[in-house]
């Protein structure tokens, strides 16, 4: 008796989560489905609206071939290019200023560590417009400089590393030292691989900043060398005819990088968070 | 014996000061670069103005703000965004825990319907954009279509003054709400189950354990949630920049759209330049309250 009014209490809830899933997966279903088909049937299975609208039985990928010679093929792969130089470098650079805020005690350290913080923590789209003129003024306009360099830094990753480092008991530091390895040595063989679910949660940081820009490449990255996919990919819109079979199987390929990589990593990136002192 | 001990100490805290140094230079050397030095030029930039015959720049000190403070498109994003924040926040952080709530009952496939709802977060605003101009034709777009089955009348979206703002707060809640609802489902997970069964045996029902146990339990997250959602959706410009132009008749003329029409439209660089001054003191502020938040319990 008790189990059956449970589960007549939970159906409607089930159908209820079934229902809000179903509803913000449909504009992505949709949007995969239209990459599958020529451009000219996006609008053709729209009205009257039935199941030919979500789905497709003859898909094909010539939208993904054809992207190749495109400037939307050209500028997801500068979005690649960019995306990957951002993470090698940036990891490095975050977690050297973190290592250097966690386990070097040197006088001033709180006062820098918030500084440091803080600044990064001025939001950079709201800085995008005065930082373009001065990378205008160093030529640094469409070049991957330009657009990997505000990459770098990200307050975020700084601090969530310096949370992990300062969990590595100083013990292991200075048994390293007395075993003769350096600072470099116990930063690169110690507390960075000790701390390696914070060091994937921050690249995914520094991966989906590069990935989803749009102000900064918009000012800096405009032409057709160094053009990026968001842009790239707005840009269409105002062309005069749109092939939207490309449009969308370029907005698939925007989407699926990220999501492959949000959906294999989910889970540092939630523990990473949540550990950096929400609780 | 004690003084070279201590001489030792000594040198050996000098040499920290320097390594961490060495460690933290590349970090800053970024942060100068991109942080401060344009932060500085906006300042100084705010203050001057160049002529656009002579090119000279002079010194005019707090003339800029002054003269935007009484221009009408300026007080009119800033209205418009005064109204986006108070609606937009509120409304995607309620939406993100209640379905926080709902995803972290035991329900058939339930794992399954939440990753649903993570999808779209993955959705780079640029691309959401181009994405919903589609869905948002007024005559043959998706929407159109399923308020059609729905037996109601097609609406004008983008086009109308009334509704394009709540057009975009739609797009931008389809790729937000899942992920502030990540932050909220690690929240309740971290509720202690005993609390529920305390609750159970005092004979309280679902409602009664919502407002007594969840809600004060997940404080603290809500209000991170909150702030961050908050300096995220102060800086909206794709969306704007690609479906409305800031229009119809400034609806949706942002603030961070309206500096740049500002600074590139109207090549007025120095009252551009006041607008990205306030802005940056404005979401400083919320950020510096998220900030502590952050560091919350440390100590």
């Amino acid at each position: 008796m008790r189990a059956f009014t449970t589960h007549r209490r939970r159906l409607p809830l089930t159908i209820l989560a079934a229902a809000v899933g179903i509803l913000f997966a449909i504009p992505l279903l949709w949007v995969l489905t239209n990459s599958l088909r020529p451009g000219a049937e996006t609008f053709g299975t729209i009205s009257p609206l039935g199941w030919e609208t979500f789905l497709t039985l003859t898909p094909n990928v010539d939208n993904y071939t054809a992207l190749a010679g495109t400037s939307l093929g050209r500028g997801i792969l500068n979005s690649i290019i960019v995306s990957v130089a951002t993470v090698a470098v940036g990891l490095v650079i975050c977690a050297m200023a973190a290592f250097a805020l966690a386990a070097l005690p040197f006088r001033g350290r709180s006062a820098v560590f918030s500084v440091i913080v803080l600044s990064f923590l001025i939001p950079f789209d709201a800085i995008a417009i005065p930082l373009a003129d001065v990378f205008r003024t160093w030529n640094l306009q469409n070049t991957f400089t330009g657009l990997i360099l505000p990459g770098l830094g990200n307050g975020m990753a700084i601090f969530l590393l310096r949370q992990f480092f300062l969990a590595v008991p100083e013990d292991l530091a200075e048994a390293a030292r007395l075993d003769g390895l350096g600072w470099w040595g116990i930063f690169s063989r110690i507390y960075a691989p000790l701390a390696r679910p914070a060091m994937i949660g921050a690249a995914l940081m520094l991966f989906l900043f590069q990935w989803q820009a749009y102000v900064w490449p918009l000012l800096i990255g405009t032409d057709s060398e160094h053009i990026l996919g968001p842009v790239a990919l707005a840009n269409m819109q105002g062309q005069f005819s749109v092939d939207y079979g490309l449009m969308f199987a370029g907005a698939v390929v925007l989407i699926a990088v990220p999501l492959v990589i949000i959906l294999t990593l989910q889970r540092y990136f939630i523990q990473s968070v949540t550990t950096s002192g929400l609780k | 014996m004690t003084s070279t001990i201590a001489g030792r100490t000594r040198k050996v805290r000098r040499g920290y000061g320097r390594v961490a140094l060495a460690f933290l230079a590349p970090a800053i050397v970024v942060l100068v670069l991109v942080r401060l030095v344009p932060a500085a030029s906006a300042l100084y930039g705010s203050l001057t103005r160049s002529s656009l015959l002579t090119g000279d720049t002079r010194f005019v000190s707090w003339e800029n703000y002054a003269e935007l403070l009484g221009n009408p498109d300026f007080r009119g994003a800033v209205g418009v965004t005064v109204l986006f924040t108070l609606i937009i926040n509120p409304l995607q952080v309620a939406i993100a825990f209640a379905l926080a709530v709902l995803f972290t009952r035991r329900l058939a496939g339930v794992r399954w319907w939440r990753s649903l709802v993570i999808l779209p977060i993955a959705v780079p605003p640029a691309v959401s954009a181009v994405v919903w101009n589609v869905i948002y034709r007024p005559d043959d777009g998706l929407a159109n279509a399923v308020l059609g089955v729905l037996g109601l009348p097609p609406q004008p979206f983008l086009t109308s003054p009334d509704q394009a703002l709540a057009a975009i707060i739609v797009l931008l809640s389809w790729v937000g709400v899942g992920y502030w609802m990540l932050f909220l489902i690690a929240g309740i997970n971290d509720v202690p189950g005993e609390l529920y069964e305390a609750a159970a045996l005092d004979g309280a029902g679902p409602w009664r354990k919502f407002f007594h146990i969840t809600l004060p339990m997940c404080r603290r997250p809500l209000a991170f949630v909150l702030v961050a959602d908050t300096v995220s959706n102060l800086l909206v410009f794709g969306p704007v920049q690609m479906l409305t132009g800031g229009g119809p008749e400034g609806s949706t003329n942002l603030l961070m759209y309206d500096i740049y029409t500002r600074a590139y439209t109207l090549g007025d660089l120095g009252r551009a330049q006041a607008e990205v001054v306030v802005l940056v003191l404005l979401t400083v502020v919320i950020v510096a309250g998220q900030f502590r938040m952050l560091r919350g319990d440390e100590r």
